[in-house]
């Protein structure tokens, strides 16, 4: 079977596994954390296309550099909200965070 | 052949460093301290806390010597004698060193106790403190040799040595270098009288000896990183290369150990605050000046 | 045929520790559950012959996650795992949406599939870091001008976002 084919299976099941974390968990961290999966399996394929279809080209690796930006930037922005709410509210549980107001 | 120069190196190495860090903490120089200590720690019971987390505890000391192997691996001791030769070796260091914090956090929550847990906290917040202290003065130095590859930032330095063409950044990287194993003054993880010995505090027996030994390891290495990248290497007028080595990391690591017995141990705020406040400014500026010294003159 | 060992063996172990994440109790492990998911993704990427990306990803990586580590114990309840909670919701929802998505993508990467006439080679190690250099400073220039400004309206907004108000 081919290395590319097992490399977009593997991102596939990643992707899952992060779609369902992010939906499922009720704390904003362990939501963060299913993102950073399904950016992850992102990240792989972009990579696997890069070797076994356009190894020439050097824009796939810059995409995948632009994709680890995002996720840094996400974590950061995200944790900075966190910090916020938790000082608010005392916890980050998205099932409390229905409300615009207080 | 290079696998056995790099174990000798480790064991005379590591052993002449451990006396010479039994000095810096008891002010005594005993040389058959560290042999008759390591057989009676392997020879003790080797106890585990009650509610300990099993497999970050007994994962934590195997990973820190991993580690500490894994970033010596890309460092040569003379042209053509390194274990691995990476295109990017340079940045593999890095990238072996981020894993000390993350055995120590490992350490730190596996015994299910609160010194040890201070302790590896207190790490990261060095960590967050350090890391691109690490980083910053490795770019200078690959800028001047137009390469990550390790070899080529040696041969790069035959004109003039990067410690005095980069001042700056041999002094953040050097402290950065002492910050990463926790040596003291920045020794809050390990801390004896405040933390009661910190992550290795509830660690004994055989687990203890491979903490220590990976400690040992992780000077060496950033020993020869900061030999390698600031002190030309294996450069050297009459002696051959790997003696060259050899003496020059020996000289530092001495230095880094004995510097500990007259400072006092620093507070983690203070490593945060200085190395963001004070460190990256200078860093950047060393960066500056690399990039103005190569457009100008021909170094 | 030892690259399609090591990319199945680094692919089974960036699964099983994404799995690992969400089943859990003790919120470190969690953490760190995802952490070594991340570095089988970095050897994955090492395994492909993109070297750079690989140590890259290994670094950065391991940094956020201990991150993301001191964060879950800051925020999270029961962060050691001994008194268990359910923490979740919707869950059966999510599953669901977990596995359709999953076979979605499989379908459309297998169906799409097109056996490569020949073997592509990858450059060496160093051309491709001169060619990323390159590429990054001549031709993506103004992504990479975006990509720095962005990261540091990031930093200044979380800091502003999480200072504490003196009222």
């Amino acid at each position: 079977m081919s290395v590319l084919l097992t490399g977009q299976l593997v991102a596939a099941v990643l992707f899952g596994v992060g779609l369902y974390g992010a939906l499922s968990q009720t704390n904003l961290v362990m939501i963060m954390m299913g993102v950073e999966l399904m950016l992850g399996a992102a990240m792989l394929n972009v990579v696997f296309f890069w070797r076994y279809l356009h190894p020439e080209m050097y824009s796939g690796q810059m995409f995948m550099l632009v994709l680890m930006t995002v996720m840094a930037v996400e974590m950061a922005v995200g944790f900075g909200v966190a910090t916020a709410r938790f000082r608010a509210k005392g916890s980050v549980e998205m099932e409390e965070a229905g409300e615009l107001r207080g | 052949m290079t696998t056995l120069a790099y174990l000798l190196l480790v064991t005379l190495g590591g052993y002449g460093l451990a006396v010479v860090e039994e000095w810096s903490s008891s002010g005594r120089w005993r040389p058959s301290a560290p042999l008759l200590r390591s057989v009676a720690l392997l020879a003790r019971e080797s106890l585990s806390p009650r509610l300990l987390d099993r497999k970050l505890f007994e994962a934590a000391p195997p990973l820190l010597l991993v580690a500490g192997v894994l970033s010596m691996a890309v460092l040569p001791l003379a042209p053509g004698v390194v274990p691995v030769e990476l295109a990017t070796g340079a940045l593999w260091l890095n990238a072996a060193l981020v894993y000390v914090a993350v055995a120590l956090l490992m350490a730190g929550w596996g015994p299910d106790a609160a010194y040890p847990m201070v302790a590896g906290f207190r790490f990261l917040g060095q960590f967050v403190a350090y890391a691109m202290l690490v980083v910053m003065p490795i770019t200078a130095v690959a800028m001047r040799a137009s390469s990550l590859v390790v070899g080529d930032i040696i041969t790069s330095q035959a004109t003039l040595w990067n410690a005095l063409l980069q001042p700056l950044g041999f002094a953040v990287f050097l402290l950065a270098a002492m910050a990463i194993c926790y040596l003291p003054p920045f020794d809050q993880p390990v801390a004896p009288g405040e933390l009661a010995g910190g992550v290795v505090g509830e660690y004994t027996g055989a687990r203890l000896v491979v903490m220590r030994l990976a400690r040992l390891v992780l000077v060496l290495s950033l020993a020869l990183a900061v030999t390698v990248f600031y002190l030309g290497g294996w450069l050297g007028p009459l002696l051959p290369a790997p003696a060259w080595s050899v003496l020059k990391t020996l000289a530092v690591a001495g230095a880094m150990l004995a510097v500990g017995r007259y400072l006092p141990r620093l507070r983690t705020d203070w490593p945060l605050e200085w190395g963001w406040k004070v460190g990256i400014p200078l860093a950047l500026l060393n960066i500056f000046w690399v990039g103005v010294v190569l457009l100008v003159a021909d170094l | 045929m030892i690259q399609f060992l090591f990319v199945l063996l680094f692919g089974v172990a960036a699964i099983w520790f994404g799995v690992k994440v969400f089943t859990t109790a003790s919120m470190m492990r969690s953490a760190l559950a995802l952490l070594f998911s991340m570095a089988a993704l970095g050897a994955l990427f090492m395994a492909a012959e993109a070297e750079f990306l690989g140590v890259l990803q290994l670094m950065m990586m391991a940094t956020e996650m201990s991150i993301m580590a001191l964060f879950m114990i800051m925020y999270m309840m029961s962060p050691g795992g001994l008194t268990p909670m359910e923490m979740t919701h919707q869950k059966r929802f999510s599953l669901v949406a977990g596995v359709v998505t999953a076979l979605l993508i499989v379908s459309v990467a297998v169906s799409q599939f097109r056996e490569p006439s020949a073997v592509a080679v990858a450059p060496a190690p160093d051309a491709q870091l001169r060619g990323l250099g390159g590429e990054l400073l001549e031709r993506s220039m103004l992504v990479f001008q975006a990509a720095g400004v962005t990261i540091l309206v990031a930093m200044i907004a979380t800091t502003a976002v999480a200072m504490r108000r003196h009222e």
